[in-house]
């Protein structure tokens, strides 16, 4: 319609032209901008409430498979608890009818099945990132501190190498028990695993299959490589020097002769269920001037304060010795 | 703008309301509407391109929710790893060497999960492989545990063997261990009583008549009774594991042929029956039917209190197995 449109003047009684200003074209203007942004956020409710995007799409079909699979993943781990959980109880048992004594808790263990609902209560938060940035700082927190732990150790070592009575008397574990599960009984009163009585045990008793190699805990001499048909059976004793000695017994068989010098680590003989023995191990004692005393106070080049503590735990409990 | 709105009507030159007819106001407003979608279309995309839906914020919001969570369950499964782990430990390093268990092949500890893929239905999506992950993680876990479950259960089995062999073998000493031991397992060339040489297959204990004659492992009484070649009242145990234990010179005889024992039981009363010069127990083992060296059998490292104490708690049964 490029024709010109009028409007009734009542009050002239005439007809005028409409002219439209400056002014009222801006605003007019604005009112259709506005009115067609409305507009437009009502199509867009009315489609969305009934169609998709496809990456909407997309993202529901992820989700409805990520939600369904969680839902099984969830049962599943349940499953798996409860199954751990039962083979738990049942490694107890055993503990219990092998090592005549209550089983201790592996941090692993406490840190485990226990532990299954630890991150629970994270869940429903939608900070994700903080939460996932937040593992990853402690992550690297734990680096650090094993870095730092190492560097003690440097220190440790360069104040140990002064003194040769230090690479002499006994200081690490005598077979290679990283994880401490080794570790069977301890010096004191213990279940003699034949009487079933509490007896005294002189040493410290590591399992270990037949044939695991057994270290010199120290430097020094073999005194004596002696066979026994009974009591300690095959077993090894060396002389340390500044009063200490350390006696192996029970083995398979040995790896040095009398009178030789062994250094610490050397590996003189290998584990074995010779002479009084009711199952393969190692039954290590530290004597000083003649007397035995506990071997535990004698692992201090492997364990770190943390292991120590574990090591006393384990060896404080009354079990079973097995010779 | 209320306000009617002329036009002039350039042929009869007359202003006349503009009055558009249906046909022309229907096209109109389909243009409109057409326009507004354009422009509401126009719109969107702008924004969408600028900042994305908001529903797709919404959606990506709880993906991310969801994501969380399946981190935290596979942290969940880490440590549930953890004590798989310690469960092996305990198996490989504490049971099977005490048990002289081989251990098992790591192949079939950690079957791992070969063979048919049996997630491939839950192929196709972008998190597929997070999916996947975590349950075959799950799937190799479980495999892990059966293992273990009938690992174990070969240990209980093996265990119960071992307890039931340390409970039988004769592994203590008959008497009250402050006794004198006498001749041992040895050729003797003066027999006490015949006077000729002979080889003696047990071991002797000085024991005053009627002294106490303990089991020295569980086991079935095989012979008890008087045997007129030299024993004289004596009792024969069977422990099986090939070994029977044999307790010859006897006064009294407490039990009968055919009973179970357990060791420390009170089977005697030690006396010089048969072919024997004093009171003395003649205590042998035989392994197959051959005369082994009893003395390679009990230590004497135990003194009579602890001797006592422990016969007492074998027939109270308050030991400690």
């Amino acid at each position: 319609m490029p024709k010109s449109r009028y409007r009734f003047n009542p009050e002239s009684l005439s007809f005028d032209k409409i002219r439209l200003g400056y002014k009222s074209v801006l605003l007019r203007g604005l009112a259709y901008f506005t009115g067609s942004l409305l507009v437009a956020v009502a199509y867009y409710i009315i489609y969305a409430s009934f169609f998709d995007s496809p990456k909407e799409k997309a993202l529901q079909r992820e989700i409805s498979q990520l939600t369904l699979q969680y839902d099984i993943i969830q049962k599943e781990m349940e499953d798996l608890g409860t199954v751990i959980g039962q083979l738990e109880q049942k490694d107890d048992n055993l503990y219990r009818a092998i090592f005549e004594a209550e089983p201790i808790p592996s941090t692993q263990r406490e840190s485990g099945v226990g532990g299954i609902n630890r991150y629970r209560d994270l869940e429903g938060y939608s900070n994700s990132d903080i939460v996932i940035e937040t593992t990853k700082k402690l992550d690297r927190i734990k680096k650090k501190i094993v870095v730092q732990s190492k560097s003690y150790d440097d220190l440790f070592d360069l104040a140990r190498t002064k003194e040769d009575m230090l690479v002499s008397i006994p200081a690490i574990m005598p077979i290679s028990n990283r994880d401490l599960t080794r570790t069977a009984s301890g010096f004191g009163l213990r279940i003699h695993p034949i009487y079933k009585i509490i007896k005294f045990h002189a040493g410290m008793d590591f399992t270990a299959p037949t044939g695991s190699e057994i270290y010199a805990t120290g430097n020094g001499t073999v005194e004596a490589v002696n066979t026994a048909s009974r009591g300690f059976g095959k077993h090894i004793i060396i002389d340390h020097g500044y009063g200490y000695k350390s006696l192996y017994a029970h083995l398979d068989g040995f790896n040095v002769r009398r009178g030789q010098k062994v250094e610490r680590g050397e590996v003189i003989g290998f584990v074995g269920n010779t002479g009084t023995s009711v199952a393969p191990h190692l039954h290590y004692e530290v004597r000083l001037n003649g007397k035995s005393i506990d071997p535990v106070n004698f692992y201090m080049n492997d364990l770190n304060a943390e292991e120590y503590e574990r090591m006393i735990e384990i060896v404080s409990k009354t079990g079973q010795s097995f010779d | 703008m209320g306000k009617r709105k002329y036009f002039l009507d350039l042929n009869d030159l007359q202003y006349k309301q503009v009055r558009p007819p249906l046909r022309k106001r229907v096209i109109r407003f389909l243009f409109w509407f057409t326009a507004s979608l354009a422009l509401s279309l126009l719109y969107i995309s702008i924004y969408t391109s600028f900042s994305g839906s908001p529903k797709v914020h919404l959606l990506s919001r709880h993906l991310d929710d969801i994501k969380l969570k399946y981190l935290l369950a596979n942290r969940e499964l880490d440590s549930s790893m953890e004590a798989i782990n310690s469960l092996k430990q305990s198996d490989e390093i504490r049971y099977r060497p005490v048990l002289s268990l081989d251990s098992i092949p790591g192949m079939i500890r950690n079957p791992g999960f070969g063979g048919v893929d049996r997630f491939t239905n839950l192929d196709g999506y972008i998190y597929s492989p997070l999916i996947k992950s975590t349950r075959i993680r799950i799937e190799e876990m479980k495999n892990m545990t059966s293992v273990q479950d009938h690992s174990f259960s070969s240990i209980l089995e093996r265990a119960q063997e071992w307890m039931h062999e340390m409970d039988h073998l004769p592994a203590i000493c008959p008497v009250d261990p402050s006794f004198r031991l006498g001749d041992g397992f040895k050729f003797r060339e003066v027999h006490p009583v015949l006077g000729i040489g002979r080889m003696h297959y047990g071991q002797d204990f000085y024991v005053p008549y009627g002294t106490n004659i303990y089991a020295t492992g569980d086991g079935k009484v095989v012979e008890a009774g008087y045997n007129s070649y030299g024993f004289g009242n004596y009792v024969v145990i069977d422990h099986g594991y090939g070994l029977q234990s044999i307790y010859g010179h006897l006064s009294k005889i407490h039990v009968s042929k055919g009973d179970m024992v357990k060791r420390g039981r009170l089977i005697g009363l030690s006396g010089s029956s048969g072919t024997s010069s004093g009171p003395h127990l003649h205590y042998q083992i035989n392994k197959y039917g051959s005369p082994v060296n009893a003395i390679n059998f009990f230590n004497n490292d135990i003194t009579r209190e602890e001797f006592n104490e422990m016969i007492q708690a074998f027939s109270s049964g308050s030991s400690f197995r």
